[in-house]
């Protein structure tokens, strides 16, 4: 094979792009900035990124299988809240952690029921959900923040384990494992056939409605776990925490290069995505104090890149 | 012999399912029926509900989800969403803001006015724009308008609110014309003629033909990509006329305004019976939708259940997106039973 025919079959071209951006955002910001490239500093940011950054694992999924969901943020502030109130009434903070998080399964699972079962749009199901999860939790809490919880149970959030904070060891495991699960198992390959041609998937066999409900599941999860990396780190639960979780996952999961009608997409771009918006976000802060900037720049970002690959893909097809 | 069995085996249907089969083929009549339902039902436990200036109060509460989601029903017609409305007018906010108050631009309040409307407009067509020969997905270009729109606001806002509106802005939110504010006027002229355009234009049937068969409609020779820009337009257009009449209603703009009305007003459209996948939907059905939940919150006030009951009022809201759902899904199986007996 010519090297011009190798280069027309490498099908990771979006990656590369982000991961140059990336790297040209680190170096500029490192001339600019020698401190904001530091491990220490880094470190120290990378408090903000986590809970968006395990959302955003199985959101990917969601996602490839032309699926979505909106109701994620609502579902920590559910879970949080949970965890809050049976801490207020004397459980014994880690029963109300697992409690909370067996709340953000059956969360998702009830998602996941309406899109499989019941046969919704998930954009629907999960609008719908988003309204719901988050007006259970004011109604429940009434809209008040509970803290006070224990130091070890903080230290979750703010331990370190040679380094590295434990909500990155955590990121850490899930991304390996989706990533796995995504490119080298055949449920893996039914979530892309899942989200090319449905209607062929269910043909050659595969359990769509049991494999989406996992997926709801999954999602679920994953607000719950980080509604409790939430209350450990801020030490507050509150209905109001997660408003805007569900659009940054789903912007870096876009600008990562997941299509949103489904069949494409891969952890690795996922990953820069988060990076990328994270990265941009805590510079402009740390650079020109300036929160207003960021929201341009991010926005801007996502309608660009996928402008750009539109673009240059013409053969893609397009919806409506 | 064959003919007896089969009926005795598939009996008509009971006449609840009949019903259902009916309220949900007619999402209008089903939203309406609610909300006679509740509104009667609020007025039994406490009279006062019906009082003029309450239920004043009500419909201009409806206001600007009303007239933002008769643009809004129209988009999701066609088959595509747009998510950016929210922003979109807390940005126009500002601008009408800026423009019209002496101690910045101070602009005659006309010509404020409309400039701003022209901005909701030109939005509206960069939306239409992006999806139609950028070719991205509706949903990610309104997405990143919802975020960048919000960050431009707040640069524009600087941190401070905007006091001191000129008072013929004022007027836009808080006067009367021949007994009635003119938001509400200015509501029910959108409305109207969005039926209208609906219903008896050209214009209108071809959005529904987009909506229900882009294939056909572009076959048949319509131009997907003008009808789109056209919806696109009107809803930022439309954003804009929601905009002057919502945020006038008070002496100080801030840089919230606006916040989580797409998912509002998406709502409102998907409850009243509109598609997510286009070529179906009504803006009566959505208008009665606004209505409906738009008076929750009231409703909750007035039937007195005390302090914490208004926190249940997302909860309500989410609540009848689902129980809309799960009627189709009834009305559909019936359907479905009814085709084969």
């Amino acid at each position: 094979m010519t090297l011009s025919a190798r280069l027309r079959r490498f099908s990771h071209w979006h990656e590369v792009l982000l991961a140059c951006l990336l790297a040209g955002l680190l170096v500029v910001a490192g001339i600019l900035d020698p401190v904001f490239v530091r491990f220490s500093t880094q470190v120290e940011l990378s408090t903000q990124m986590w809970e968006m950054a395990i959302v955003a694992l199985p959101m990917t999924l969601v996602i490839i299988t032309a699926g979505i969901d909106l109701s994620v943020g609502s579902t920590m502030a559910l879970c949080a809240v949970i965890l809050g109130l049976l801490f207020e009434a004397g459980c014994p903070v880690w029963i109300a952690a697992a409690v909370a998080i067996l709340a953000g399964i059956v969360a998702g699972l009830l998602n996941g029921w309406f899109v499989a079962k019941v046969k919704v749009h998930p954009l629907i199901v999960t609008l719908a959900t988003l309204s719901a999860y988050r007006g259970i939790a004011e109604g429940i809490s009434l809209g008040r923040p509970i803290s006070g919880f224990p130091e070890a149970f903080c230290l979750l959030s703010r331990g370190q384990l040679l380094g590295v904070p434990i909500p990155g060891i955590i990121f850490a495991i899930a991304a390996v494992f989706i990533a796995i699960l995504l490119a080298k198992s055949v449920l893996g390959r039914q979530l892309y056939i899942i989200g090319h041609n449905e209607t062929a998937g269910r043909f050659s066999g595969i359990p769509v409605d049991r494999v989406k409900l996992m997926l709801y599941a999954l999602s679920g999860l994953s607000a719950a776990v980080a509604a409790v990396l939430f209350v450990a780190r801020r030490n507050t639960a509150k209905a109001d925490v997660g408003e805007s979780l569900a659009l940054d996952a789903i912007t870096a999961v876009v600008l990562g290069g997941t299509s949103i009608f489904g069949g494409r997409g891969n952890i690795t771009g996922t990953l820069l995505g988060i990076l990328l918006i994270h990265e941009t976000r805590q510079f402009v802060s740390w650079r020109w104090n300036n929160d207003e900037l960021n929201l341009i720049v991010i926005g801007s970002l996502l309608i660009v890149s996928v402008l750009v690959h539109s673009l240059l893909s013409r053969k893609q097809p397009r919806q409506g | 012999m064959n003919t007896s069995t089969l009926t005795s085996s598939h009996p008509t249907p009971p006449i609840w399912r009949r019903a259902i089969a009916l309220l949900a083929a007619k999402r209008e009549y089903g939203v309406g029926l609610i909300l006679a339902i509740t509104i009667a039902a609020v007025a039994m436990v406490n009279p006062a509900f019906l009082a003029t200036d309450n239920i004043r109060d009500m419909l201009i509460k409806c206001v600007p989800a009303a007239i933002v989601g008769c643009g809004l029903t129209f988009v999701i017609v066609t088959g595509e969403i747009d998510i950016s409305v929210g922003s979109l007018m807390g940005l126009l906010a500002a601008v009408v803001g800026l423009l019209a108050t002496p101690q910045h631009v101070g602009l005659p309040t006309g010509l404020a006015v409309l400039l701003t409307l022209l901005l909701g407009a030109f939005i509206g067509f960069i939306n239409g724009l992006l999806v139609t020969v950028g070719r991205v997905p509706s949903i990610i270009v309104t997405l990143g308008m919802l975020t960048a729109l919000r960050g431009v606001t707040e640069m524009l806002m600087n941190g401070k609110w905007i006091t001191q509106l000129p008072a013929d802005l004022r007027f836009l939110g808080t006067g009367r014309l021949i007994g009635l504010p003119v938001s509400l006027w200015t509501a029910g002229v959108v409305i109207v003629a969005s039926m209208l355009l609906a219903k008896c234009t050209p214009l209108g049937r071809r959005i529904y033909a987009v909506g229900s068969n882009p294939n056909a409609a572009r076959l048949a020779g319509l131009s997907l990509t003008r009808i789109k820009l056209y919806v696109f337009t009107l809803t930022g257009l439309l954003t804009g006329v929601a905009t002057v009449v919502s945020v006038t209603q008070v002496s100080v703009i801030e840089s919230g305004v606006g916040t989580g009305l797409e998912l509002l007003v998406v709502t409102c459209v998907v409850v009243g019976g509109t598609s997510i996948s286009g070529g179906k939907g009504a803006i009566l059905g959505t208008v009665l939708a606004v209505a409906l939940l738009g008076i929750i919150r009231t409703v909750l006030i007035f039937l007195k259940l005390g302090e914490s009951s208004v926190y249940w009022e997302r909860a309500i809201q989410g609540g009848f997106i689902l129980a809309a759902v799960l009627v189709d899904h009834l009305a559909r199986k019936h359907s479905r039973m009814e085709g084969e007996s």
